[in-house]
């Protein structure tokens, strides 16, 4: 299994904030909030979440987009959103370094970067990728060379209660057998995540 | 050590499961602090931190916060940021400004009005602060006198610090306070919300309080008195000129 790093508290001025990377792929993620929020964004019953991806170089496009889709979608299930009425946070996401692992270095260093900031939920989460090979062998936590040569690869996010699945996010072709393959070999990498 | 009674029970993560209640568990009433919810008969965490146990039945989960979010009847310091008819908008840290009247003072009538100036200091008790309504502070206690809220003397120093670091100052059982006025005489006002005002003689000496209070957020109790005076010495020694 690749290296994991992850360090809390790594902005002194932010809410929360946390470092964490996965073999060359490093992360850091910073939380703002509860804080005030635009009236527009403005919900009366919840909490209003902003994820902001950045990459490494470049302004952010239509690819960090995505990232910043899955990753709302994630914590949204996790957060206990009506605890804070008329009130926003903010995540920003930085990328560090890049090695091919950025949806589930981010989701990782999302959730570190929540604990700190001490936002309430009701679970943790956590993100592993793997990837299909073109003889059907499926790598978990791939390097950059590896998933250029494969032929799909495979996010999965899990919660920290149940395990059970909570976001999947696919590339590439493969059938329904496989998926289910990855799916198991990913659960049990993310109990160790 | 830390000054408290307060046992440590473990870390825990959010949903971390704490207790499961049965059904006939009416005989032992326990308190949940913040951090822990009940749903679905279980007790679980909703935030990271050191699960502790108060007394014989309050439980809470200590976290290492940095913002502030409004509790009822906590102290806080705040900066006056609008005034409004009758109100004035404060700062408070929270995501919404706290409200104060202009008659929440000691002897303030609608004759004797209290004015406040923008940027002014209060420090005051939160009245109101629920999740769906704007939080109210007064500056007067249940007999209408101040016992020592209000605004704030000029000439001091106003900094922030965690929320964990401002709760563990106040606690009456914590020395740390009183052995930095071993070194500096100085008046202090430390508020739930992270804001602390420091008010001495000289302002290398507000710089030095500042400085050793910082101290905290990194280093336990211990480590931080003992290296008190050395800092505070450093400080004092360069600012002499």
């Amino acid at each position: 299994m690749a290296q994991h790093k992850g360090e809390l508290n790594f902005l002194s001025r932010s809410d929360g904030s946390a470092l964490y990377s996965i073999d060359d792929t490093v992360i850091l993620a910073s939380v703002h909030g509860p804080s005030d929020v635009k009236v527009s964004n403005r919900k009366h019953d919840g909490l209003h979440l902003d994820v902001c991806f950045s990459p490494r170089t470049g302004s952010s496009n239509i690819g960090e987009k995505t990232i910043e889709a899955i990753i709302t979608h994630t914590i949204k299930q996790c957060l206990l959103a009506h605890l804070h009425p008329r009130a926003g946070v903010t995540l920003t996401i930085q990328e560090m370094q890049s090695g091919g692992l950025d949806l589930s270095v981010s989701i990782n260093a999302s959730c570190l970067a929540l604990l700190d900031a001490g936002i309430q939920m009701s679970t943790t989460f956590a993100a592993v990728t793997c990837c299909l090979t073109s003889d059907d062998v499926c790598i978990v936590e791939p390097s950059e060379i590896e998933l250029k040569e494969s032929k799909a690869v495979l996010t999965y996010v899990f919660d920290g209660t149940k395990m059970d699945v909570i976001t999947t996010h696919q590339e590439g072709a493969f059938d329904c057998k496989q998926l289910l393959k990855c799916l198991a070999k990913c659960k049990t990498v993310a109990k160790d995540v | 050590m830390e000054p408290k009674l307060d046992t440590v029970l473990r870390i825990v993560l959010p949903g971390d499961l704490v207790s499961e209640a049965s059904s006939n568990s009416n005989t032992l009433k326990v308190f949940l602090g913040p951090g822990l919810r009940f749903s679905n008969n279980e007790v679980r965490a909703t935030r990271a931190g050191l699960l502790k146990k108060e007394g014989k039945n309050l439980y809470y989960v200590e976290t290492m916060q940095k913002r502030y979010v409004p509790q009822r009847r906590e102290f806080v310091v705040g900066i006056v940021t609008k005034k409004k008819g009758d109100i004035y908008l404060i700062d408070i840290g929270g995501h919404e400004p706290a409200t104060i009247s202009y008659l929440a003072f000691e002897n303030a009538s609608k004759k004797t009005k209290k004015e406040l100036k923008l940027g002014d200091l209060v420090y005051g008790q939160l009245l109101v602060a629920s999740k769906d309504m704007e939080p109210e502070m007064v500056c007067i206690d249940i007999y209408n006198r101040a016992v020592g809220m209000g605004v704030l003397p000029e000439g001091g120093f106003l900094f922030t610090i965690p929320l964990h670091v401002a709760r563990s100052i106040i606690n009456p059982k914590n020395p740390f306070l009183l052995e930095i006025a071993r070194h500096i005489s100085y008046s202090i006002v430390v508020g739930f919300n992270g804001r602390v005002y420091v008010k001495a003689g000289r302002r290398a000496e507000m710089v030095a309080i500042m400085h050793a209070i910082q101290l905290l957020e990194e280093t336990n109790l211990e480590e931080a008195t003992s290296s008190l005076s050395k800092l505070i010495d450093s400080f004092l020694l360069n600012y002499v000129s």
